[in-house]
């Protein structure tokens, strides 16, 4: 009878268990925001990782000299007071303000000496290349800290800005070691409370942020919600506050939705499509001019992002530093396309378009680039891979043609304009094997430019020649969107994707 | 005597499916084309921190080297170190298991009280209503795909009735029961079908045994009949199906906790592949081995306490 005794024994204790469901409710605390997001974190050390979900968190721990203010236009104060710079623009003199680490321990001048020199030259410092301008950093006071640069860098006070650019303190980092970003500690709006991987991160008030009455949050709580659906889910059942990345065909409904609101940023996002510059036909100008007019930016704008995002005319994110909004753009023209293919001698056109499975808006957008081209008499033959498949496909050249899509680090345009069309050995101008020397020259010249006005009418003039040579093909600039209840205020992200935290609040 | 060699000596065979294991893992999934650094770094890193960090974790050795290098450190209890987390390997695994435990655990309570208790009521109605009904759930559930299903239980229990939340991992015992209830569900609606046909076929077919019918012409109560004989004896093969459906549970829980945004081994796992790091997803595929291989080990000894004929 032992089984039957098994039996009754537990429908009592589903019974029980049913009981305590009932019983059951979801906490909501007042003050804490929670986000939901699509990615994990993996370290909270600044200079070890380049991963947008890593370096959302870790802004809020940490400060800097100085920040991009809230359109990523400008650097403001940080923990830097005020600053000189010297007329030959190689040395900095920057004033700190009185703050305290988390820890308790003040800020000095020696901490920032120690962090600017880490992330210059510790091993794996990933951004290193962009600090090696400093060839001196020293503190002749504790409150004065004095840099010295190689050469004059205008993009300097950018990377400054940047999230490698973190003030630790220099303690803390010498005792855990590589833990460090397990436990962080800095002079931020927020210190971290609990942290468990794949679930969530919990972070607290600092009570000893050095900024009067921020932030005005108690907490945040960022939670870890990979699937689309469920993430919008979670907002919509009012598990949480906010849901980061709204799949555009959603958008619409969740502003629809009385309960919840759509933050649409500015951003410097912008998806694109590398072309392999070392495939012919592909090596011609004329045949890439002739792709571009083949492919209609506006019908991928209004199918893709419904209408949410903005046809790209420059490789310059959309109103960031040196965007030329009215730089030419080709129009969509499939007849003139088939024409100058016919005129260079360049039949049945196939091309292999490389693109991300699983990425929705990039196989939306591929299918629609296939029906266009075909229209011109190219054929696109659509390549599906796994994320770091196709990376390899473009690092190795095995492509014609490859969805993409970049965010900027620093607001100030050198980075990108190194990147993506100088054409140095490494990069390859993002794998294009795009190389025009009289680009090359202009971006190494406006690197070092410090006449804003003269550095503005280079970069306009790289825009203008990237554009006519189709270094690659513009689609569209992509707003941040995030999704969030109508009781959370402040809740944006810059166009470099930081979350501005320090100012959100919840009623 | 017999029954204690195997308990001693079926945990030693082991060792070679494990090293089989490792292997096969290893080469797996560094095939994958794709480079961990390259994913860590982004196009942005000079190349020399890019080798920096290859050799740091010592994927600028021949395969064989590091595989070696992978066998002596786990032989020294040394997992090695994530290249995304940066923290020991075990470190990263150990945190996410609790969660993939206590689902999987659930569905197992789960499926075993809904299993006896539909493949009950259906054998002894046979033909009738119940077993109709028992037997058309057990055809749909078999044809519904679990990420599918779970979605439409989010919809249905979390937005449109809020009794459940959509996704997630709770505190305590009791709040994971409460969010892990509808994941469990879902898994549980998949494996349930396989197991009630088949425990419902074998006791119909010893209901209709000679043994049965032995005992009715005793004159012993039919309730009798069918929890001291007839329950026990269709049980094996029960348990027998259970086990071997043991891997499949483990899928199943890899896509459920993807859906479901629960934290456990299968999440970490699917991350771990797409960030290629090796040492996480190769530590996971031996967690799992061994978890697999315990499982049939117990439903081993199990069957042979049931059924005192089974020599292990």
């Amino acid at each position: 009878m032992t089984i039957r005794r098994v039996i009754t024994a537990s429908l009592v204790a589903a019974t029980a268990f049913l009981s305590v469901l009932s019983y059951t409710t979801v906490a909501n605390a007042g003050g804490v925001l929670k986000i939901a997001r699509e990615q994990d974190s993996t370290t909270f050390d600044p200079i070890f990782t380049i991963l947008a979900p890593d370096i959302w968190v870790l802004n809020q721990f940490y400060s800097k000299l100085v920040r991009d203010n809230a359109d990523a236009t400008d650097v403001i104060p940080d923990l830097a007071e005020s600053w000189q710079v010297s007329p030959d623009g190689k040395t900095y003199t920057f004033n700190l303000r009185s703050a305290v680490f988390s820890d308790g321990t003040p800020v000095k001048s020696s901490d920032v000496v120690f962090s600017l020199k880490r992330v210059r030259d510790a091993e794996q410092s990933i951004m290193a290349g962009l600090y090696t301008v400093m060839t001196d950093v020293h503190a002749p006071d504790d409150e004065t800290v004095v840099i010295t640069l190689s050469s004059a860098a205008p993009s300097f006070m950018s990377t400054l800005a940047m999230f490698a650019s973190a003030i630790v303190p220099e303690h803390a980092v010498e005792a855990a070691g590589e833990d460090f970003g397990q436990n962080p500690i800095g002079s931020g709006p927020f210190i971290l409370k609990e942290w468990k991987r794949g679930n969530k991160v919990v972070l607290e008030k600092n009570s000893n942020y050095w900024e009067e009455g921020l932030p005005k949050l108690d907490g945040i709580e960022w939670i870890y919600a990979p699937n689309d659906n469920t993430r919008m889910l979670k907002l919509t059942a009012g598990e949480v506050d906010a849901a980061t990345f709204v799949p555009w065909n959603q958008i619409r409904q969740l502003q629809d939705n009385p309960k919840t609101q759509v933050q649409i940023d500015k951003s410097t996002r912008m998806d694109h499509i590398l072309i392999n510059h070392n495939n012919a036909p592909l090596d011609n100008k004329a045949v890439r001019q002739a792709l571009n007019m083949a492919i209609d930016q506006d019908a991928i704008v209004e199918k893709v992002t419904f209408g949410f995002g903005v046809k790209a005319n420059s490789f310059f994110p959309l109103d960031g530093m040196y965007y030329n909004k009215n730089n030419p753009n080709y129009s969509y023209d499939p007849e003139k396309a088939k024409a100058i293919l016919a005129d260079e001698g360049v039949t049945n056109l196939e091309l292999d378009f490389v693109i991300v499975s699983g990425d929705s808006a990039h196989e939306q957008t591929a299918v629609l680039v296939k029906a266009q081209c075909a229209k011109a008499g190219i054929t696109v033959n659509i390549v599906k891979m796994e994320g770091g498949q196709q990376w390899d496909a473009l690092v190795a050249g095995e492509y014609d043609l490859g969805m993409m899509w970049w965010v900027n680090d620093v607001s100030d345009p050198d980075q990108k304009a190194q990147f993506v069309v100088s054409g140095d050995e490494e990069n390859r101008s993002y794998y294009t094997n795009y190389k025009n020397p009289e680009v090359t020259k202009l971006v190494n010249e406006a690197a070092l430019e410090l006449d804003p006005d003269k550095r503005k009418q280079m970069y306009y003039k790289i825009q203008s020649i990237a554009k006519d040579d189709v270094h690659w093909i513009d689609l569209y600039y992509s707003p941040f969107r995030n999704a969030s209840l109508t009781s959370v205020t402040g809740f944006i992200q810059n166009p470099l994707g930081r979350y501005m935290l320090t100012t959100a609040d919840k009623q | 005597m017999e029954r204690f060699k195997f308990i001693l000596f079926r945990p030693l065979q082991l060792l070679p499916v494990l090293f089989g294991v490792s292997v096969i893992s290893f080469v797996m999934v560094r095939s994958i084309p794709g480079d961990p650094v390259r994913l860590l770094l982004g196009t942005r890193a000079t190349p020399e921190v890019a080798a920096k960090i290859r050799a740091q974790y010592g994927l600028d050795e021949p395969l064989m080297t590091q595989y070696l290098l992978f066998l002596k450190n786990l032989f020294q209890g040394d997992f090695g170190r994530s290249i995304v987390y940066k923290t020991s390997t075990f470190n990263v695994v150990a945190e996410r298991i609790g969660p993939t435990v206590f689902l999987l655990a659930y569905v197992l309570v789960m499926a075993i009280l809904i299993t006896l208790i539909l493949s009950t009521w259906a054998a002894r109605r046979q033909g009738r209503l119940p077993d109709v009904i028992v037997r058309s759930y057990s055809m749909v559930g078999l044809g519904l795909p679990t990420f599918w299903l779970g979605i439409i239980l989010i919809m249905q229990f979390s937005i449109a009735l809020n009794w459940f939340p959509t996704s997630g991992y709770g505190e305590s015992v009791a709040e994971n029961l409460y969010y892990l209830f509808l994941p469990a569900v879902s898994i549980t609606l998949a494996l349930s079908p396989v197991l009630i046909r088949n425990l419902r076929a074998s006791l119909i077919s010893e209901m209709e045994s000679d043994y049965a019918t032995a005992a009715r012409s005793r004159g012993m109560s039919e309730n009798g009949i069918y929890f001291s004989h007839v329950l026990p004896n269709s049980l094996v093969p029960a348990i027998t199906l259970l086990g071997i459906n043991f891997a499949w549970l483990i899928g199943g829980t890899v896509v459920v906790e993807q859906v479901f945004s629960v934290p456990g081994i299968g999440q970490l796992m699917i991350s771990s592949i797409f960030a290629r790091d090796y040492l996480v997803v190769q530590l996971i595929t031996l967690v799992v081995a061994i978890a697999v291989i315990a499982v049939n080990f117990i439903v081993d000894v199990l069957t042979a306490v049931i059924d005192p004929r089974v020599h292990l």
